[in-house]
């Protein structure tokens, strides 16, 4: 009888065992999306180059005086639009880019997916 | 041609005398300042370069010109709101004297004299101007007000505008060699 109990017991801890193995084998490898900051300080991105993975999101926190904004360029194809003093913007990042702020043209940035 | 002439002497005699006064190197006497009388130059320092803004809104077409004296008067009274909470907080009533003087008796020449210019002329000196007026004030917040400040908070905030100053020159000094070259 306890011949029994113990042979049932070792089936079941290795059907449990090879289906947990399986399980790792069989789920694919998901990371999940990071998310970062910029800050935008001292009419500064800071950092002014960050390097992301493809559907990282990217969060601008504007901790200036001033008002800023965030916006592709050359082709402005996004922008976060005028963010004042304490607003922040976060965009889903999927491809390398530039930008700069279009208030104050002298400030740039760059996002590199890798 | 003639009056273009008058109108760049007129402009960098101005703007020369403004330097001077304003860097302590060149002025006979470093003047002192209390807390009252550092929060009242700051103020005016900030509000002659909206007036300026506000010249370049009414006499300027050019798309460039338009954008950065826009920005001047945002970003400026931006600092005077920022300039104003804090005074408040501390219980400072800004104090005038006689470098704020200086200030406005300066500017209300500049401001004749680009009231008096349009077209290309009048964004020449409107930039021309911006350039030599942000170097001024720069060393002035860095050798004359940071220096004589004693509150820590109003130290900071000086100390805070300062990159919003450098990058308007710097931008100031972009258009300035854009316009040169049109």
């Amino acid at each position: 009888m306890k011949n029994t109990i113990d042979i049932l017991k070792f089936s079941i801890w290795t059907i449990c065992t090879g289906l947990f193995l399986l399980s790792c084998k069989i789920t694919p490898e998901t990371t999940v999306p990071a998310k970062h900051i910029v800050e935008i300080k001292a009419m500064k991105f800071q950092p002014a180059e960050l390097i992301v993975n493809s559907g990282d999101t990217v969060i601008w926190v504007n901790r200036d005086l001033v008002a800023h904004d965030v916006t592709e360029e050359p082709g402005k194809s996004w922008t976060s639009s005028v963010m004042p003093a304490g607003a922040s913007w976060s965009l889903v990042v999927t491809k390398s880019a530039d930008y700069y702020c279009s208030i104050h043209v002298v400030m740039k940035g760059k996002l590199l997916v890798q | 041609m003639k009056n273009n002439n008058f109108l760049k002497l007129a402009i960098a005699i101005v703007s020369v005398s403004l330097v001077m006064f304003l860097t302590p190197a060149y002025s006979q006497e470093n003047p002192k300042l209390s807390d009252a009388e550092v929060a009242s130059v700051a103020v005016v320092a900030n509000q002659i370069d909206i007036d300026y803004a506000e010249i370049a809104k009414k006499r300027s077409k050019n798309k460039d010109v338009l954008k950065f004296s826009g920005t001047m008067k945002n970003d400026h009274t931006a600092v005077i709101g920022q300039a104003a909470a804090l005074v408040k907080k501390l219980g400072v009533t800004p104090k005038d004297n006689a470098v704020s003087q200086k200030l406005l008796a300066n500017a209300k020449k500049i401001k004749t004299t680009l009231n008096s210019t349009s077209g290309k002329s009048f964004d020449k000196a409107y930039i021309d101007n911006e350039v030599t007026y942000h170097k001024s004030v720069i060393n002035a917040v860095e050798s004359l007000l940071i220096p004589e400040t004693e509150n820590p908070e109003l130290r900071e905030l000086l100390q805070n505008v300062l990159p919003a100053l450098k990058t308007h020159l710097e931008h100031a000094v972009m258009l300035q060699t854009k316009i040169a070259n049109k």
